[in-house]
């Protein structure tokens, strides 16, 4: 089906392949380089995934700050909760500020202490959300330094978290583009001996081309445009199968997300949907495939002619 | 036109197949290259063709040295050498019109510019009929006139031909051999025709080649 749709792709008009379509080991390496597109695009996707993930996870958490009062013995933690609410409030660049009732604190502590426990008896530690209206401009120093004046107050900006997160999405992200090089690699080696097999099988068409004058140029145009054409149809499948494997993998988490923990990897890892730019760089790969498939063909072709004369 | 003085040749380092070889072709004249088997008719004709260097000796084709040559500069030689095999080399996937073409379509000619000059040319060597038919569905005798077309498609200066009608019954070889004799006279072309068929020598009075040994002893 896709040989013949891209049969309807121009070519110099009236002119025959002179190198037989069927004598370039086509399906073989086709399929090769579909499930290299495939790879590299998936590979791509997963990066972009990755990628967007941690900065939309970064940004928010960096729009919040958190106070938190540790009960001291003779001060009022109501008072100091009333206190670092109104310095956060003033401090510029804070949009709000909110002091999570005792409720609310007890609820974060069933995760570790379990439910139905009864902790009105003892005094636990309070905590006064900020949310930022802008985060780079914030004045968290000043806000930091006011607190001071409130005993057993502190502040956590997340920044630690925000940093191994970031250093996490930087492996990733890095350790992705290894392996698209190594899938690069591993293309080109391939494409390399199936250009090499192509070049032996058709040794009479390249001897009688050079008998009647044609030059090395000519013929490795012949054989680039067979593998043009591979690479462009391997790649093109390659993406196909990726955007599908992408749709299915985000249908497959947007079920997964109506449950509690899918709702954390979907906290984690976004909703699998590649997006816009995400999807550029999967159709990206066709192209990039069909010519590191042509030029590779091309090499190859010339540095055998070259070998032969 | 060509001219060769004390050649040799030698694949490797092996033994020399070809031997002083000094004899020169004027232009438009028409020559048998004969010989026994294993004398060095092909050898000699791969040096005419350029597809080889000669290991020592001096080979000059069109007023230049061929052992000077540039790759580009070889490449741009030969095209005004035709050259006509034994075993017709067609390619088997492409039509007679299209092998025809193929010289033309080499050198960067579309397919509006040759259809007319291949097609008149088809005509002429008798095959305008077998013009789509592919190489797998002609006989022998329109194989060679097929691989004779190509050889003289872009009107080369020199025609070589490598025992053309080794595959062919005699009164087509003679008819062949015709064919030849019209391209010599009817275009000015210089061709060398590689035989061993001894009955064609003698009724065709054109120059004998003959090699023995790697060496020439006639050349008249």
């Amino acid at each position: 089906m896709i040989e013949r749709l891209f049969a309807l792709l121009p070519r110099r008009k009236g002119a025959a392949a002179i190198v037989p379509e069927r004598s370039v080991a086509g399906h073989t390496l086709l399929l090769m380089i579909t499930i290299m597109s495939f790879l590299s695009a998936v590979t791509l996707g997963g990066v972009v995934l990755v990628q967007k993930s941690a900065i939309a996870w970064s940004a928010d958490v960096g729009r919040e700050v958190t106070i938190q009062i540790q009960p001291v013995a003779d001060e009022v933690m109501d008072s100091n909760l009333r206190t670092a609410v109104t310095l956060a409030e003033t401090t510029p660049g804070v949009a709000s500020a909110r002091a999570l009732s005792i409720e609310e604190s007890q609820a974060l502590l069933e995760p570790w202490l379990g439910e139905g426990l009864d902790l009105s008896s003892i005094e636990i530690p309070r905590l006064v959300v900020v949310q930022l209206a802008d985060p780079a401009n914030a004045d968290i120093e000043s806000l930091e330094r006011n607190l001071a004046t409130i005993n057993g107050a502190s502040l956590d900006t997340h920044a630690a978290w925000r940093q191994q997160l970031n250093t996490m999405a930087g492996t990733l992200v890095l350790s992705g583009l290894l392996v698209l090089v190594l899938i690069g690699a591993a293309t080109v080696l391939a494409i390399i001996f199936a250009t090499r097999g192509a070049m032996a099988t058709n040794r009479e068409i390249v001897d009688v081309l050079h008998y009647i004058g044609a030059s090395n140029k000519f013929i490795a145009g012949e054989f680039q445009g067979r593998f043009l054409s591979i690479g462009l149809q391997g790649g093109l499948l390659g993406a196909v199968a990726t955007l599908l494997f992408f749709a299915a993998i985000g249908a497959a988490a947007g079920n997964m997300l109506s449950s509690e923990a899918g709702a954390q990897v979907g906290v984690l890892f976004g909703r699998f949907a590649l997006g816009v730019d995400g999807l550029i760089w999967v159709v990206a790969v066709v192209p990039v495939i069909a010519a590191l498939t042509a030029i590779t063909s091309r090499m190859t072709v010339r540095r055998f002619l070259s070998e032969m004369s | 036109m060509i001219e060769f003085s004390d050649v040799g040749l030698r694949y490797g380092n092996g033994p020399e197949v070809l031997r002083d070889l000094t004899f020169s072709v004027e232009p438009g004249s028409f020559h048998f290259l004969t010989g026994p088997s294993g004398a060095g008719k092909t050898s000699l004709l791969r040096l005419l063709l350029l597809s080889v260097k000669p290991s020592r000796g001096r080979v000059t084709m069109f007023g230049e040295d061929v052992s000077d040559l540039t790759h580009d500069r070889l490449l741009q030689m030969r095209r005004h050498i035709g050259i006509v095999f034994q075993e017709f080399r067609l390619l088997d996937h492409l039509t007679t019109f299209e092998n025809v073409a193929l010289p033309l379509r080499v050198l960067g000619q579309a397919e509006s510019e040759y259809r007319p000059n291949v097609t008149e040319l088809l005509e002429w060597v008798g095959l305008g009929e077998r013009m789509n038919a592919l190489p797998s569905l002609l006989s022998g005798g329109e194989k060679q006139r097929a691989a004779i077309a190509r050889a003289v498609i872009a009107r080369p200066k020199v025609l070589l031909a490598d025992e053309p009608t080794g595959n062919v019954d005699p009164e087509l070889s003679s008819r062949l051999v015709h064919l030849f004799a019209e391209l010599n006279r009817t275009l000015g072309m210089t061709i060398i025709l590689a035989t061993h068929e001894l009955p064609l020598l003698d009724k065709f009075n054109y120059p004998r080649m003959l090699l023995t040994k790697g060496e020439l002893v006639i050349h008249d």
